[in-house]
């Protein structure tokens, strides 16, 4: 039988175009991609303004090293930084109480203070961390709060004096230390079983970001289902509908319409993108290039895209289903906030997992907690982006939330039944237990 | 058509429905005919919501049967039906004339169509210029007048009504009747509850008493106040009284002056005691039978019955 009756289609269809006219839906709407464009101009903005500000701003550093250990390498490496420094013979006899207090009347900005102990222990050099030995870290004082900028220079600094240092102890004179250091990386490429390679940082990003869209997309979603049931609550129109259809009837118009808002706000959005990823293939290639990545060897994964939107819209069905049988339950906005919040920890709990269970995909609890109803709508997708699933296992997964969905449907309209006609007080969990029982 | 003429529009049968520990209707039997207003009448929290919500399937009882237009199957009515609840509300949000478009389509109306009906509904009431305003912009008169449309817009063969005119201003209830009248030539039944008893008087050919989720009494109005006797007799008139010392025909006198309320014996004759006066020599200028009220058998059969009449307890039934 289909449920889709022309009295249920007209309840889609207002629930639809209400939302789609709103205000809400306009700035929302538009609003993410302007968000989303406006958030790393504000962070490329700021990287250089920062970048600049440091610059601007001389910061003179006094080295106390009571034990000559490493002060004079130290003022070397500062000075190759551009950073002005000398050493504060005046402050070496000093204890780090004695030096605070005396600080503001120096001249130095900041104060490095290396204790005479550290250097004793021939393992260990000035700055680097002593196990278990407490007085022998070095410290930093600092009149004000040091930008990171800065911090990263000291520390970059010590690091190289205390190469060289313990070079120089063994004889070595002649090496770089900076050769020394020189940071090591590669990067991870996965390959598929059909020879199709894929940068593993590239996708733990996106399945990251996909796990996060569906997990905003299904809060923000959830809710309206129960703004929209409260809606006809208050509006005293509830009476009127359920001598007309049915209640699921009423809850699958109600369900179906706001997710249709959510399809059309979603298509709207990849519009949005597709064009800016147009554009940017023709405008921001070659900057692309320059940094290292080929736009054009990132396929799209139709497949799994197809997929990962099943996910998504069994997920919305089981959580809207969820919201609704909620929503019926309540008669005011105080009500709606604290018998949404459960259901919201399911939606957060598995967001934190996906965090989790990205860092390694195919570890057991991770495959677990993507057959999982409940967590598979978000888990799943983000595993499907990171490694690829084998078919079973989305297979078994999709299915399980199916009966799911229907499970939570069939919950919420008994709940829906009874509760869409209650007015007043909020429904206590016996009474709706209740209801569920008898229907 | 309606169905067969000489099957009621409504059956109930021995219907009993429980609300936690209280009982909202006991073992109701109710017949409704084609084509009549039929008053539900009875004080607030006696049980006339949930009878009518249990008619139109919104809850189901826990006993007994229900048959509309002859049938068990009540989805297959709803399109045929039009409720007006006594909490009657609107989408805050939407225009007069989508509105009840989407009320027209809920009862199976093509959008088209619907949007003319409601178009031309809303001429009728006096509303065109309104039609495409949003609901919020409108006085409580013309949501009323809105809500109502909204009921008849797809021209129901049966009408419920739920309280229909507590809250209305003067002219919108004359409009009201105009229109359930207007519906009633058409061949709909119209089903309301009310507590004004009075209302009902007027509007309703017959009605069911409910008092305390049970039936008091139940038929045409005419034929109850006919069963009822006319006992009270209207007397004015010039001269001695003493013919009212007439203890094997009267019950109770009340004397306002010239003018007497008696109240006759059951069984006694009015005319002996017209004979009486005269015989007397008083000079009679009223002598009149009068028809008791509705409220008055009312109250009397709620008494008997032992039911309290007056139970203006203001819960709502339906939250129970």
């Amino acid at each position: 039988m289909n449920p889709f009756t022309p009295r249920v289609t007209a309840v889609i269809r207002r629930e639809f175009i209400l939302r789609v006219r709103s205000k809400w839906f306009l700035l929302s709407t538009l609003g993410l991609p302007l968000l989303i464009v406006g958030l790393g101009v504000l962070s490329a903005f700021l990287a250089v303004r920062g970048a600049t500000d440091v610059g601007e701003e001389r910061r003179v550093i006094g080295v106390a090293d009571p034990a000559g250990l490493i002060g004079d390498l130290l003022i070397e490496e500062f000075l190759a930084e551009s950073l002005d420094a000398a050493r504060a013979t005046e402050m070496e006899e000093l204890s780090i109480g004695e030096a605070r207090t005396r600080l503001s009347d120096s001249s130095y900005d900041l104060l490095l203070m290396i204790p005479r102990s550290a250097g004793r222990r021939s393992a260990q050099m000035p700055g680097e961390t002593p196990a278990g030995n407490p007085g022998e870290e070095t410290t930093l004082l600092a009149r004000d709060n040091v930008p990171s900028v800065i911090e990263s220079s000291i520390r970059g600094a010590l690091q190289r004096a205390s190469v060289r240092a313990r070079l120089r102890s063994v004889g070595v004179q002649s090496i770089d230390p900076g050769a020394l250091l020189r940071r090591t990386s590669f990067e991870v490429i996965n390959v598929t079983e059909s020879g199709e390679a894929r940068s593993q940082d590239v996708y733990r990003m996106l399945s990251l970001g996909i796990a996060f869209f569906f997990y905003f997309i299904l809060l923000i979603y959830g809710q309206m289902i129960v703004r929209a049931i409260l809606e006809e609550k208050q509006s005293d129109i509830v009476e009127i509908m359920v001598s007309s259809l049915r209640p699921w009837e009423l809850m699958l118009g109600k369900i179906v319409g706001v997710g249709a808002v959510g399809i059309a706000q979603m298509a709207v959005w990849a519009l949005v993108f597709a064009l800016a990823a147009v554009y940017g293939l023709t405008a921001g290639a070659s900057t692309l290039a320059e940094a290292g990545i080929d736009i054009a060897s990132i396929p799209v994964p139709w497949g799994t895209l197809v997929l990962m939107l099943f996910f998504l819209i069994f997920g919305y069905l089981l959580y809207a289903g969820m919201f609704a049988g909620a929503g019926a339950t309540i008669s005011n906005e105080h009500d709606a906030q604290q018998v949404m919040l459960p259901i919201t920890l399911l939606i957060i709990l598995p967001f934190i997992a996906t965090q989790g269970v990205i860092q390694s995909p195919n570890a057991g609890w991770g495959v677990i907690l993507s057959l999982v109803p409940f967590f598979s709508p978000l888990v799943m997708p983000a595993r499907l982006f990171a490694t690829s699933v084998p078919v079973w296992q989305w297979l078994v997964s999709l299915v399980l939330l199916g009966v799911f969905v229907l499970g939570a449907a069939w919950v919420a309209g008994r709940i829906f039944r009874v509760g869409i006609l209650m007015k007043g007080q909020r429904a206590n969990l016996p009474q709706v237990l209740r209801w569920i029982r008898h229907g | 058509m309606i169905g067969a003429v000489n099957t009621p529009a409504i059956r109930l049968r021995g219907v009993t429905k429980r609300f936690d520990k209280k009982t909202a209707v006991r073992d109701l039997d109710l017949e409704i005919p084609h084509g009549s207003i039929y008053g539900l009448i009875g004080p607030n929290g006696a049980g006339k919501t949930t009878t009518l919500r249990i008619i139109l399937d919104i809850i189901g009882p826990d006993a007994g049967s229900v048959e509309v237009f002859g049938s068990p199957n009540v989805e297959a009515m709803r399109t045929r039906v039009g409720y007006l609840p006594e909490e009657r509300g609107l989408y805050q949000k939407m225009t007069a004339t989508d509105h009840l478009a989407f009320f027209g389509q809920l009862k199976g109306l093509k959008r088209k169509e619907a949007l003319a009906r409601a178009r031309a509904g809303l001429d009728a009431v006096g509303l065109g210029d309104r039609a495409d305003d949003k609901v919020e912009t409108f006085s409580k008169g013309m949501a009323q007048k809105a809500q109502f449309l909204g009921v008849i817009l797809h021209e129901p063969d049966l009408l419920v009504l739920d309280e229909p005119f507590s809250g209305l201003d003067p002219l919108n209830v004359e409009l009201f009747k105009q229109l359930l009248r207007e519906r009633q030539r058409g061949g709909a039944t119209i089903l309301l509850s009310t507590h004004l008893i009075e209302d009902a008087e007027r509007l309703c050919e017959r009605v069911c008493m409910i008092a305390g989720a049970t039936k008091v009494l139940d038929g045409r109005v005419r034929d109850i106040k006919a069963a009822a006797g006319r006992r009270d007799i209207a007397l004015s008139f010039e001269g001695n009284p003493r013919f009212l010392d007439a203890p094997d025909l009267v019950e109770d006198i009340s004397a306002h002056g010239s003018y007497v309320e008696v109240r006759m014996l059951e069984e006694a004759d009015p005319q002996a005691l017209l004979r009486r006066a005269v015989d007397s020599g008083a000079l009679i200028s009223r002598f009149e039978l009068i028809e008791p009220s509705l409220r008055q058998i009312f109250i009397e059969k709620a008494t008997e019955a032992g039911l309290s009449h007056e139970d203006e307890s203001e819960d709502d039934e339906a939250a129970a």
